[in-house]
This record gives structure tokens, sequence and C-alpha cells, in this order.
């Protein structure tokens, strides 16, 4: 070791789940300690801090973070110049894209975009919703809100600009949506000038693998079967073509030892067709982490 | 999808929700049950899976109004229904075998069955209960009750018909076992008819397939392992039979690499015998479906 670190922004919040499994997944345990924020990570080149990913992008730009967690939102809220590295997305039903919509009252007059027009948008992300009307030639007044945006309207302001999953929050607030606006999904960003430091750039797409390996690693399972010397061309048309698959011939048999990787999602369908064919022994197990 | 076509499918609540939720996930399937709405989620759009007691699923697969659905072996005699079984799914919590049993006081002077004759019997199946004591040619009085029944013997009945897992409740209320009538376990059952469509048929069956692929997987792992060509016979014969065991030769040596899956309560007792014949290189892995 050279006594090099870098610096790791971790996002507070609705993301700092999903981020501490799936940097877990990659081989790094990040440890929170009940309370404080510096985050304990069992690799000693790394430092983690813990914070809100509104302000994990402009730390990322400005250099007090070589490397950062957070969304499209935030990114494009808050206007960083930042490197994205990848997208840290993720097919399981864990994390959606999260959905910026411009919402009113059931009631309200407004009934599209242009109805804004002079009106008062109450938001958490001022900015994305200022870009938002520039490109709809509409003039209106948005106001910051530090929260609760949903019990604004109508009273403190005509409409909202809010994220939502299910709609439910918005539809006991008597909103509905008009259009959205963005949607957003997790990005692992890096400063520029890090970029050009050779140590911090190999450690960083040294992360990135590893991230994209565990990413793949939960969408995918290992599925090992037996196949009977004559079925095997057969049986091998069917398997997804993902990878070439690993062929053995078993030992003083004329079966084949035959295992592929695939998406987990397509076992449901694959395993009952293999029996059918007449595979036999057929197991499915997860794997930590697939590079390609 | 083929032509909207759907299996109705019954799913019975409330203290299998657990086990059957973690089953239908282990097989492939976002599977979520919300017990205040009735609602069953999953992600085939092939499956309408309806949430209900166990023994108003069973009529209802008798009468075709479900196609199939998963219940369990009392319920089925309890009800009286005609179902076809095509898949055993074991006992309700792996590991655990559920029996219905007849138990009575320590100190009663109930010994045999035969001194049952003229007492009071409660059971929440008293169907089953019947049958057994008419096939012993007893003449008792049975009467229903839905609650704690340990806790009602001997001060509102001199017997009681329950269901044990470990025997615990039956001592903690000084009972001891008399006599099990039957051991119980969750089966995927069908409608005679729905078998006879040949879509239906192939959807019910490739269900049961990935059901109790997963269902062997909660009680077993893969082992891996690396053999001399001079302690393969003794290796082979320690291992487990399940699954025939892959034997592929290791390049140019006189070792081979082994890989089964067992149970993992055997596996406690395997390793250190595998050890001890000279088997190097032991890795016991995670299984998600195992399909023999």
């Amino acid at each position: 070791m050279n006594g090099k670190k870098l610096k790791l922004g971790i996002p507070k919040g609705s993301l700092q789940k999903y981020t501490i499994k799936i940097f877990k997944a990659a081989g790094f345990d990040i440890e929170i300690p009940e309370r404080g924020y510096f985050l304990k990570i069992d690799d000693p080149e790394i430092d983690c801090f813990l914070l809100r990913p509104q302000e994990i992008p402009k730390y990322v730009e400005k250099g007090k973070l070589d490397l950062g967690i957070s969304g499209d939102d935030w990114i494009l809220e808050t206007k960083a110049k930042v490197i994205e590295v990848c997208d840290l997305k993720y097919a399981k039903q864990e994390i959606k894209k999260v959905k910026w919509v411009l919402a009113v009252p059931e009631d309200s007059k407004i009934k599209s975009v242009r109805d804004l027009q002079g009106k008062t948008i109450s938001t958490e992300a001022a900015n994305l919703v200022k870009d938002y009307l520039r490109k709809n030639k509409v003039k209106a007044k948005v106001e910051f809100s530090w929260g609760t945006t949903e019990v604004k309207p109508p009273r403190f302001a005509d409409a909202i600009v809010d994220i939502t999953e299910t709609g439910t929050s918005l539809k006991a607030h008597n909103l509905k949506i008009l259009d959205t606006i963005l949607l957003s999904s997790t990005k692992l960003i890096a400063n520029k000038s890090v970029w050009r430091d050779k140590w911090k750039r190999e450690k960083i797409e040294d992360i990135t693998l590893l991230l994209q390996g565990a990413i793949r690693g939960e969408e995918e399972v290992n599925l090992m079967m037996h196949i009977p010397e004559k079925k095997l061309n057969r049986v091998l048309k069917i398997l997804p073509k993902l990878k070439s698959p690993t062929i053995k011939k078993l030992t003083g048999e004329n079966w084949y030892d035959v295992t592929i990787s695939c998406k987990e999602k397509n076992t449901r369908e694959l395993i009952p067709k293999l029996k059918r064919m007449g595979c036999q022994g057929i197991i499915e197990f997860p794997i930590n982490k697939v590079i390609r | 999808m083929r032509q909207g076509k759907k299996i109705k499918f019954g799913i019975p609540g409330w203290t299998l929700k657990e086990p059957i939720e973690k089953l239908f996930q282990d097989a492939g399937y976002e599977f979520k049950i919300n017990e205040k709405t009735s609602a069953v989620f999953v992600d085939d759009p092939e499956l309408d899976c309806f949430f209900a007691r166990g023994k108003e699923v069973a009529p209802l697969i008798e009468r075709g109004i479900l196609d199939g659905g998963i219940i369990s072996k009392v319920v089925i005699a309890e009800t009286k229904t005609k179902v076809i079984e095509i898949a055993d799914l074991g006992s309700l919590y792996p590991g655990l075998e559920t029996r219905l049993a007849l138990a009575v006081p320590f100190k009663s002077s109930i010994k045999t069955l035969k001194n049952l004759k003229g007492k009071k019997i409660i059971t929440r199946v008293p169907e089953i209960t019947k049958t057994f004591l008419k096939r012993n040619k007893i003449s008792a009085r049975v009467e229903f009750s839905d609650g704690t029944n340990e806790s009602r013997v001997p001060t509102f009945a001199d017997s009681l018909v329950e269901f044990t897992n470990t025997g615990a409740t039956l001592k903690f209320y000084n009972l001891k076992i008399l006599e099990v009538l039957m051991k119980d376990s969750i089966v995927l059952a069908v409608n005679e008819k729905s078998l006879k469509d040949k879509w239906k048929k192939r959807k019910l069956e490739d269900l049961a397939i990935l059901l109790r692929g997963a269902r062997l997987a909660q009680e077993y792992a893969g082992l891996m392992l690396h053999v001399s060509n001079d302690m393969m016979e003794e290796v082979l014969k320690i291992l487990p039979a399940l699954k025939k065991p892959t034997v592929t030769q290791l390049r140019g040596e006189n070792w081979f690499d082994v890989l089964t899956v067992a149970n993992k309560k055997e596996i406690r007792n395997i390793i250190p015998k595998l050890k001890k014949i000279g088997s190097t290189d032991i890795v016991e892995f995670p299984l998600n479906k195992v399909v023999i």
C-alpha cells in the first residue's frame, strides 16, 4: 500500500440500504455506526462518508469526494460537472427508477403545462423545474420546498413537482399527475481530475467492475444439469446464448454435465422444459458476481 | 402470452402464509400476499391466485372453480374432497414434521384407544377424528373446538386430536401422545378436469416442478470436492444417492472433481467422513432449485 486513499460518498436516505447491499455483494463491507457519519469500510484504501444525495454531486465536482453515489435527479438539479462512471440499476424490484412528476389538485383548472403560466410551483428540485418550464416556454414561480410538498396545494402553491413511486401519497392529498418530468436512476459518479490520477482511476475502475459484477450476480444464477449424449445437441439449442456453456463429459459415462449462467427469471421457463427433454439432476444455485 | 389463458390457483392462509410466500419466491416468482385485502400479487400473468382458508380452497378445487392450489393433506382428508395431488411439497415447516395426534393427560385413566369409549374428544378436525374412531370401532363423543385445545384438556374434555410439530405444547400441558393419526404435509392439488386441458396440465406440471425444486433446495446444499482415483469407490459410497454425482477428471492428474447435492443435515456427517478418507477442497454451496 502507498497510503493513498479514495474518498467515497454514500447517500443517506432511500438509496442508503441498496448502496450498502450492492457494495457488500461486490465484496466491500460498510458499517454504519449508530451515530455519526464516518462509515467503516473494510478496505484501507477507501474513506467513506455518509451524506445527503443532494450534496454528493457538488462534493464530487469540487473534488472533496473522488467518487460518490447519487441519482440523475440530484446531478441535474445541482448541475454538477462530474463523470458518470456507471449506472447502478437493479433489475429486481427493490430499486425502481425514481419518478419526478408534476401534480395539481384534482379539481384544479390547470389541465396542462401551459396552464401553469403565472402560477406557483412548489418543489425540492427547483432547478429541475425551471429547466422543465423553460423547455415548455412557460413562465411560472418556482418555490423551493423543504419537504412535505404534497400538503402545499392549493393553499401554498398551485402545483408541485415531487417524487412518486406508487402515487398513493399524491392520491391521498387529492392530487393528480399531469406530467412526468424526469425518470432518475442511481449513478456512480467521479471527479473529473481524479480520472487523470492513474492510481485513483484504476481503483475506481476496479470498484466499478466489482459493482457491476455484483449487480449482474443478483440477476443471474447458475444452472447445472446432466444430459444424455444423444440429446446434447437438442438441449444446447434451447439454452440461452448469454455465454457459451461449460460442457464436461462425465467420467466413464455417456452423459454430459452442462453448466450455464442465465437470468434468474428465465429458469422458470427453462427448468420444466429441460426436465421434459430428459435432463437429470438439474440444480440452480446463486452466484455472487458475473464478470464478462 | 398464450391467448390470455390463466390458471386459477388457491393459496391458503393464515399459518401457511409465510412458508408459501417463501416457497414461491424461492421458485423464482415475485410473490406477495396481502392478508388485509386477501390480494395475492404474482408476477406471472398466466397465474390468478386466490387467498382463502385451506378448508375453503379444497372444495373449490374439487368443484373446478379453481384449477389447483396448495393445500395440506389434513385439509383434504377433513373436507373429504376429491383432488389429484401432483406434487408433495413436504412439511409445512422445513426440518419439522407436522403430525396430527391424539393425546391424553399424563395421569389419565385412558391408557389405550379402547379406553376412549364414551369419552369426549375435542378437535379442529372432527371428520378425521370420527373416521379414525370408526375404523378402530370405538364410540366416543367428538366435539369441534378451534382454539388452544391443549389448554382445554382435561377441564373441558378427556382427550384431544391436535397438530404437533415438536410436541412441546402438548408436554407443556402435561399431555402425552396416544396415537398419531396422520402426518401432515403440503401438496399441490389440482382438479381432475383441469388436467384434461393440455395447456393447463402443462402449466400446472411446470409449477409443480418449480415449487418442488425450490422446496428441495431449502433442505439441500451443493457439495464439491476433489477425490483421487483410489479413494473414489469409498467416497461414492458415502455420498447420498439423490443425484448422480458429477465426476470429471482434473487435467492431467489422477484426481477427480466430484459434485453432488445432499441434505444439509446429512452434510454435517458427510464432510468429516470425506475429509478422513483424504478428499480435499471440499466446498459446500447454497442452492436455489434442485430438480432430480
